[in-house]
């Protein structure tokens, strides 16, 4: 294995080399209980999530735990909660052939090709291995899948994202909650008639818009849309896709975004709708805490309210289905895979969902019950609530499916059609040719 | 009317003082730009630390350009229990420290080599030198990763600090050897009569002149290397080897969601060991700048 | 020459630092040469390219083309602030008679700044909603009509990003040439100034060309910088929007580590080097030619 490092090594000539790869052999990825003793190590974990958030709190606690059992045994969290900058680093790793122990990846494209090399264990064999298999959403599960339907990433959070908006904006407007997505243009232009920004949206972030994009075909064609458009087996300009474009194009003819969205931060963008300046934002459950508690300004408090993803006529999907995420999961070395790494994984998470719940969180498992904040307002609990009345399909961000060049290219057009700098037609016919000429490396 | 420059300019010949004759709009005129322009240039400074003192609310509700309305040290507070600030200093100094001391060593070394002691084809190795200026740094971060994988150098102070100091060497030959031409020639020649070799000459004529030169050395490379974040997040992965930029990154929330009063409170506190140093040898600086830029 | 030096005494002052710089760059540098002959991804085997990439490079990829004109933009915009502006500067403080130490150290302060606080500086200025100081700046003089999101905007986005990095360091370089315009002999802008000559005459025939080599060389170090550039239009707009502020720099980045295809990066990053020796060479070579005549 890792003969793929040979040419670039021999080039730098170094005789220490060939034969060097180095540690132990790993398992095969479905043998997911091999045999041996435990051997208390210090394993690694490389993760993108914040340095501050429960889930790292949680791990240290319990990594002390498995510790005074197991002398000898560390836990070493190494975040970098930029993504960008986690993925430069989990790239970088992952082509020296050093990724830790445990890593955090999205069901990326380039993931599909770690797990096709052997080197992810097997989450569902490994999962079902311990008996926590069944504690999982299958919603929590299904995003983490690969489009074979594969498991290889261990999800720890699960987080519903809403519409949340403004009442008395809405009001002051005259208008009311979207029931189509086809009602936004007109909705955007009646707030806009009012004075009013339409929708706060953090566009240096790249994700929130191109969640726009993938709502329409969500409806109309269902999930399986995005996984034919990554493969160019279907086209924007199909009628789903070319639907959903329009969208896109009607969506910035109303101004339903600000004219420098592009350019406005995360933190902007949630002032703008948290100061009663902006009608609507689309953001998930992990800002419960900014838009559902007493945090939130007294003065738009009880005027916030949320409703989930509208549908459009003669939908494929159901209301309840709509953008639901576990965030970037966890993946498992195969290559340092052994006994101790297991028997870690099997103590840790069987205790991660009960105290990740009672930080008032949604647990990615059933069976733990969300401690709501005692300082939490009414759409808190209405929010927990959704959690458990959910369809069986969801809406995949696009982020994830497409492969990097294409997503790449499509989130610059996406955001020149939203400043109404390029036409409909002018994005399907880029977007096509990047994916006629990019799916092929990835998807084969 | 005339005065000197106020300030003692030891390096600088002294302010022109003849310049009786100027019409006083255009002296007027430009001390008003001189003087928009220092606006221009301190006041980021400024509203980075203005900007530190604010509450939250008052950094997204408010005018960001307006003073605080009140002034909150909780952003300190925040900055230094959330992250290991001390820690990513020490880092940072260590990192600092070890690539410039490599940058002068290595960099004295080959421009006496190149200038002073001359050899055949120093113009080929000089210019091979020269090509580290153009190379832009993103590049070697795959095949370098990959090389101190192989030799154990990852997550080390040194996987830092010998790409810093690699690619920070190119300008450091480059102002030394310019002031190693401004050494008159007559030195070494009385030296070498007086029976010195080239290793005594060195640690006694080059090295000792070459003060300010040193001083400047540092002090520009010290701005990229204190400031450096890609070589760090490249090659380093433990808590306790992350220096300031890497830092920084504690203080980014869920799904891009930053902590900007936060990191603006840890960019305070982690600039001013840099602007200490800065103000104290300055004056060092701007003379090697000069002497070195301009001799060449 | 030193005349008692010895061919070991060269080795010994030579030989370390040409095996750090050659380990630390060169070695990096010829391994990225290499991978430009190939496909790879990081992950699946190296494939051999041959000069695949590069074709590619020039005869398939519009976005390339559009981050080496913008490249050229930012190029300029950098080298008119940090040349052309630090040579306006500086040859106002020779004018001045009080301060010009201190203004010379308040002049480097930028420099110290770390990028990302810089970044997130800019983005403020230039922002529209919060209005931005720029925008409330034009607003105050009545002119409502300039009043934009000035990084949202495709024809202003990569002046936009241009500004901050050559703000950045031009008190560096107004150091630099300060010290060479103090260092014209004063009989000659006596001389000049007693034949009657004008301040602009003074100043482009005796100053300008005593000075030239080194606006030359602050010329060179400008333009190399300027060339790697990265930080700030990374963090700024990240080449956007669309790819309007896109640089080779922030481009090839993208391709290595968000489109893992080192192959192709390696490709850009030769280019870019290519690139700046040419720009050096053209800046000797027009300087050398100008001087001759």
């Amino acid at each position: 294995m890792k003969r793929f490092r040979l040419p670039l090594i021999a080039l730098a000539a170094s005789a220490l080399i060939a034969s060097c790869a180095g540690g132990p052999d790993g398992v095969d990825p479905g043998e997911v209980d091999p045999d041996g003793e435990i051997e208390p190590r210090e394993i690694s974990w490389l993760l993108s999530r914040p340095a501050d958030g429960a889930t790292i709190a949680i791990f240290e606690a319990l990594a002390e735990e498995y510790a005074e059992e197991h002398p000898g045994f560390s836990l070493e969290l190494i975040t970098t909660p930029d993504r960008p900058s986690y993925i430069q680093k989990y790239e970088t790793l992952a082509a020296a052939g050093k990724l830790p122990e445990l890593f955090d990846t999205d069901a990326t494209p380039f993931a599909q090709k770690l797990a096709d090399q052997g080197q992810m264990m097997d989450v569902e064999a490994l999962l079902q291995d311990m008996g926590l298999y069944d504690d999982y959403r299958e919603n929590a599960l299904d995003y983490q899948r690969f489009d074979d339907g594969s498991l290889h990433m261990i999800p720890f959070e699960f987080q519903l994202e809403f519409f949340w908006y403004n009442q008395a904006l809405f009001d002051q407007a005259g208008v009311q909650v979207p029931a189509s997505l086809d009602d936004f243009p007109q909705l955007c232009a009646d707030l806009r008639a009012a004075g009013v920004t339409p929708i706060a949206l953090n566009g240096t972030d790249q994700w929130p818009l191109e969640r726009y994009i993938a709502y329409h075909p969500f409806r109309t064609a269902g999930p399986g849309y995005i996984q034919d458009l990554k493969r160019g087996e279907a086209s924007l300009g199909d009628q789903a896709g070319r639907q959903a474009v329009e969208w896109i194009e009607s969506l910035a003819e109303a101004e339903c975004f600000d004219r420098g969205f592009s350019s406005t931060g995360y933190a902007d963008a949630q002032a703008l709708f948290t100061s009663g300046s902006a009608a609507m934002y689309n953001v998930g459950t992990w800002e419960l805490a900014s838009l559902a508690t007493e945090n939130l300004d007294a003065a738009v408090r009880d005027d916030v309210d949320f409703f989930t993803l509208p549908t459009v006529e003669g939908a494929v999907t159901a209301p309840n289905e709509y953008v639901v995420s576990s965030g970037i999961g966890m993946a498992v070395n195969a290559d340092t895979y052994d006994p101790l790494v297991r028997d870690f994984l099997e103590f840790a998470l069987a205790e991660y969902p009960g105290r990740y719940a009672a930080t008032g969180a949604l647990s990615p498992t059933t069976g733990v019950a969300t401690a709501v904040p005692e300082d939490a307002t009414e759409r808190y609990r209405q929010a927990v609530a959704a959690a458990d009345d959910l369809g069986e399909q969801l809406v995949m961000p696009w982020d994830t499916q497409l492969d990097p060049t294409a997503n790449a290219r499509l989130q610059q057009e996406l955001v020149l059609l939203a400043q109404g700098n390029i036409t409909a037609d002018e994005f399907i016919a880029t977007v096509d040719s990047t994916i006629q000429e990019s799916a092929p490396k990835y998807f084969d | 009317m005339t005065t000197v420059a106020s300030a003692p300019a030891p390096a600088a010949r002294p302010g022109r003082p003849r310049r009786r004759r100027n019409v006083h709009p255009f002296r007027i005129a430009t001390a008003v730009i001189v003087a928009a322009i220092v606006i221009v240039q301190v006041y980021p400074l400024a509203w980075l630390f203005m900007t530190s003192l604010k509450t939250e609310e008052d950094f997204v509700g408010g005018n960001p350009f307006a003073l605080p309305t009140s002034i909150s040290f909780d952003n300190y507070a925040r900055a230094f229990s959330v992250g290991d600030l001390g820690m990513n200093i020490v880092n940072s100094l260590i990192v600092t420290l070890g690539a410039s001391i490599a940058i002068v060593v290595f960099g004295m070394m080959a421009a006496y080599a190149l200038q002073v002691l001359g050899f055949r084809g120093s113009k080929a190795v000089k210019g091979l030198f020269l090509l580290g200026i153009v190379v832009p740094v993103q590049i070697a971060l795959v095949p370098l990763f990959i090389d101190y994988a192989e030799v154990g150098l990852l997550d080390t102070h040194l996987s830092m600090i010998i790409p810093l100091a690699g690619f920070a060497f190119p300008l450091s030959v480059y102002l030394f050897s310019s002031f190693f031409e401004y050494i008159p020639d007559s030195m070494y020649e009385a030296a070498s009569l007086d029976g010195a070799g080239p290793y005594r000459i060195f640690l006694r004529i080059t090295m000792p002149l070459s003060t300010n030169t040193i001083v400047t050395v540092v002090l520009v490379n010290s701005i990229f290397i204190w400031n450096d974040f890609i070589f760090g997040n490249t090659f380093v992965l433990s808590d306790d080897l992350k220096t300031i930029p890497l830092g920084l990154q504690n203080y980014i929330g869920a799904m891009g969601n930053v902590d900007w009063t936060a990191t603006f409170a840890a960019v305070c506190v982690t600039v001013t060991p840099l602007l200490l140093v800065f103000l104290v040898l300055n004056r060092a600086m701007i003379y090697g700048l000069e002497s070195g830029a301009n001799k060449g | 020459m030193l005349p008692n030096r010895s061919r070991l005494s060269v080795l010994v002052f030579l030989l370390p630092p040409l095996l750090v710089y050659g380990v630390a760059v060169l070695l990096p540098i010829v391994q990225s040469l290499f991978l430009s002959l190939f496909h790879w991804d990081g992950i699946t085997d190296m494939q051999f390219a041959g000069l695949d990439n590069y074709t590619r490079m020039f005869t398939g990829d519009d976005v390339f083309w559009t981050a080496f004109r913008n490249s050229l933009v930012y190029l300029v915009v950098c080298l008119v602030m940090q040349v052309g502006g630090a040579l306006v500067v500086a040859n106002l403080l020779t004018a001045l008679n009080r301060g010009r130490e201190l203004v010379k150290t308040l002049y480097l302060l930028p420099a110290v700044i770390s990028t990302v606080a810089i970044s997130f500086l800019f983005q403020r200025i230039y922002s529209e909603n919060p209005e931005g100081l720029l925008n409330q700046v034009l607003d105050f003089f009545g002119l409502h009509g300039l009043t934009r999101p000035w990084l949202s905007d495709v024809d202003t986005v990569l002046v936009a990003v241009s500004l901050p990095e050559g703000w950045r360091f031009m008190g560096l370089y107004m150091v630099i040439l300060y010290a060479a315009l103090i260092a014209v002999p004063q009989e000659l802008e006596e001389a000049a100034r007693i034949d009657g000559a004008s301040r602009w005459t003074v100043f482009a025939k005796v100053r300008f060309p005593y000075i030239r080599p080194v606006w030359i060389t602050t010329i060179v170090m400008a333009a190399t910088y300027t060339l790697r550039g990265f930080d700030i239009p990374f963090l700024l707009t990240n080449g956007g929007p669309g790819q309007s502020s896109e640089l080779l720099t922030t481009y090839m980045y993208k391709q290595a580590f968000v489109g893992t295809d080192y192959g192709y990066a390696s490709a850009v990053s030769v280019f870019i080097v290519v690139e700046c020796l040419i720009a050096v060479a053209l800046i000797f070579g027009l300087s050398g030619r100008k001087a001759r005549a």
